[in-house]
């Protein structure tokens, strides 16, 4: 017979209050290191590199 | 402690050569966490715009969708060293304002012929300029008014500051005057570089502020007309707008372009709806006024960028059609009002009172709230928020009804920018000075845009007007949406120059005073 893990024999509400404070945790150091803008930055580049290979008309 | 106003120097946070700042700033439990539940809001907008697969296939196909990735950034650099009512009501407006614009590109893609070419939707569709009152729309709530310029020139600019030199150069590569104003210089480079979204019935385009804009719109009115068939009306109000006698071809001007839209939509104009619109008009209007009325005494409440921005968007783009906005008019008041009340500062000292003129650099449009977090000089009011305070008709009579084309083109007469830089030189010149001494400024600071022909030839009577009053002018030159001709930090020497050699003062924050934010977005 399988033993269960300590956090298993937690009740519902107290893995709802782990799993909230740690998305919290999470977003709120996205938020106040601005990973978010860093991560955004990173992608302009390739981003701007793909524009220069979409097909246009390009005329007056 | 980081939660008194002015506790953190702001300097900090910039970092040579990047784009992006190091950190957010802390503001003390409370604002902080009002600030981060408002970031959430911001990137669930976001999120919403992005998961769906047209959106996603625009942001692939426009260059100038990148610089959406920017859009918490922008709000960070609004939202610079704010605490309490301050910091609400500029997230009240910004919040409502990235809201608007998502809505407007993705009604773009949903008809644009290359993205989601959902051909009935774009019959409903009439295409207006960017730089245009939408007060022709007002009686139009079966159409949807849309502007393809305001997301790819105006709001990127706002977002990076580098966002239009790729467009200018396209122009100029093409030909186009390298000297006229850069915004529609970078509108029509977008038409040539073939990165405008096609849509709509039909287009109405103003001869909104000046030569170059008159120049952008040719450029894009013959593809728009000969190579995608979409109709163009031009509405050509009168520039001598405060004199009577222009004023019934002005009204025959909107009783036009009515009659165009109708034509070319099917639509016809709703009286009740024009007139709904005419009292969120109204409301908007009061609400100004109450908000430039506490910005003459010791405590003014909404002002700099948390003025300017939000009327450029709700006077002009808005005019009433979208009831969200008249519900953030009431809440900015009841903030105002508030914080009136216990004698709130935006800043730890106000030491100067300023008057902003001039049309002012897109590419640094929080420049209003560096002045205050830099040198606390209060920013009171700006050219571009000095519009129309006359009150509309606003009861359905027949006789109003005949009055609604007046008011509809007084207020395109009106226009953010063009009532001020045409009509003579009493709305340029002889109002400053009473809007000096309305708000008891004891400075003014004269933004000079220096592609913009309307004011430029004034130079010198700004000049000598100063002196007869004994009033400090600070000239600061700027090229619009062009940062490489002056850069930001250009923009700043010039105040700081001022301040240390003319005031002999030192600055609030010296953090602020050189920023090496020439990469940043």
């Amino acid at each position: 017979m399988k033993k269960k893990c300590n956090c298993c024999k937690l009740p519902w509400w107290s893995k709802l209050l782990i799993a909230t404070t740690g998305i919290f945790g999470l977003l709120f150091t996205v938020y106040f290191f601005n990973l978010d803008m860093k991560l955004t930055a990173m992608m302009e580049p390739w981003l701007l590199k793909w524009y220069d290979h979409v097909d246009r008309d390009k005329h007056l | 402690m980081a939660k008194k106003i002015g506790s953190e120097a702001l300097g900090r946070f910039y970092k040579e050569g990047s784009k992006v700042r190091t950190r957010r700033e802390w503001r003390g439990v409370k604002d902080t966490a009002y600030d981060f539940s408002r970031w959430l809001v911001i990137m669930g907008t976001l999120g919403k715009f992005i998961i769906k697969p047209r959106n996603m296939k625009a942001m692939l196909r426009y260059r100038w969708m990148a610089n959406y990735l920017a859009v918490p950034m922008m709000v960070d650099r609004h939202t610079q060293g704010l605490r309490g009512e301050y910091l609400r009501m500029c997230h009240a407006e910004q919040d409502l304002i990235i809201d608007d614009v998502a809505k407007l590109l993705d009604k773009l893609f949903k008809g644009d012929r290359r993205i989601g070419n959902d051909e009935e939707f774009s019959k409903k569709v009439v295409l207006v300029d960017e730089n245009e009152m939408t007060a022709v729309m007002m009686g139009f709530p079966m159409l949807e008014a849309l502007s393809r310029e305001t997301p790819s020139t105006y709001v990127p600019v706002l977002l990076n500051q580098h966002s239009m030199e790729y467009y200018m150069d396209i122009a100029e590569e093409f030909g186009l005057a390298p000297d006229v104003c850069p915004m529609p210089e970078a509108e029509a480079g977008v038409s040539i570089n073939d990165d405008a979204p096609v849509l709509g019935a039909c287009a109405i385009q103003c001869n909104t502020t000046c030569d170059g804009s008159l120049l952008g719109n040719g450029v894009i009115s013959k593809r728009l007309e000969l190579e995608d068939g979409i109709p163009v009306f031009q509405l050509a109000a009168p520039l001598r707008h405060r004199e009577d006698d222009v004023q019934e071809y002005a009204a025959q001007e909107i009783r036009n372009a009515i009659a165009f839209i109708e034509k070319h939509t099917g639509a016809k104009w709703d009286w009740d709806a024009y007139f709904e619109c005419a009292k969120r008009v109204n409301l908007a209007t009061r609400c100004r006024q109450e908000w430039l009325d506490m910005n003459k005494t010791d405590y003014p409440q909404v002002f700099g960028s948390n003025l300017a921005l939000y009327t450029e968007t709700n006077y002009m783009a808005i005019c009433g059609r979208v009831p969200a906005f008249a519900k953030v008019d009431r809440k900015l008041t009841k903030l105002a009002e508030q914080a009136y009340k216990k004698k709130k500062m935006m800043a730890k000292e106000y030491r100067h009172r300023a008057i902003i003129w001039g049309v002012q650099s897109h590419y640094y449009f929080d420049f209003l709230l560096w002045l205050v977090n830099c040198w606390g000089i209060a920013p009171l009011t700006d050219m571009l928020s000095m519009v129309s305070t006359k009150e509309i008709a606003e009861v359905d009579t027949p006789e109003n009804r005949e009055q609604a084309y007046y008011d509809m083109a007084w207020l395109t007469e009106n226009m953010i920018m063009r009532n001020r830089t045409h009509g003579g030189y009493k709305v340029l010149l002889d109002e400053l000075w009473d809007f000096v001494e309305e708000f008891n400024a004891d400075m003014v600071i004269l933004w000079e845009h220096m592609s913009c022909k309307a004011l430029d030839g004034m130079h010198g009577m700004f000049e000598d007007r100063a002196r007869e009053k004994g009033v400090n002018l600070v000239w600061v030159e700027h090229d619009l949406f062009d940062p490489r001709i002056i850069s930001r930090q250009g923009v700043r020497d010039q105040i700081n120059n001022y301040m240390r050699t003319v005031m002999r003062e030192e600055p609030l924050d010296p953090s602020l005073e050189v920023l090496p934010d020439d990469q940043s977005w």
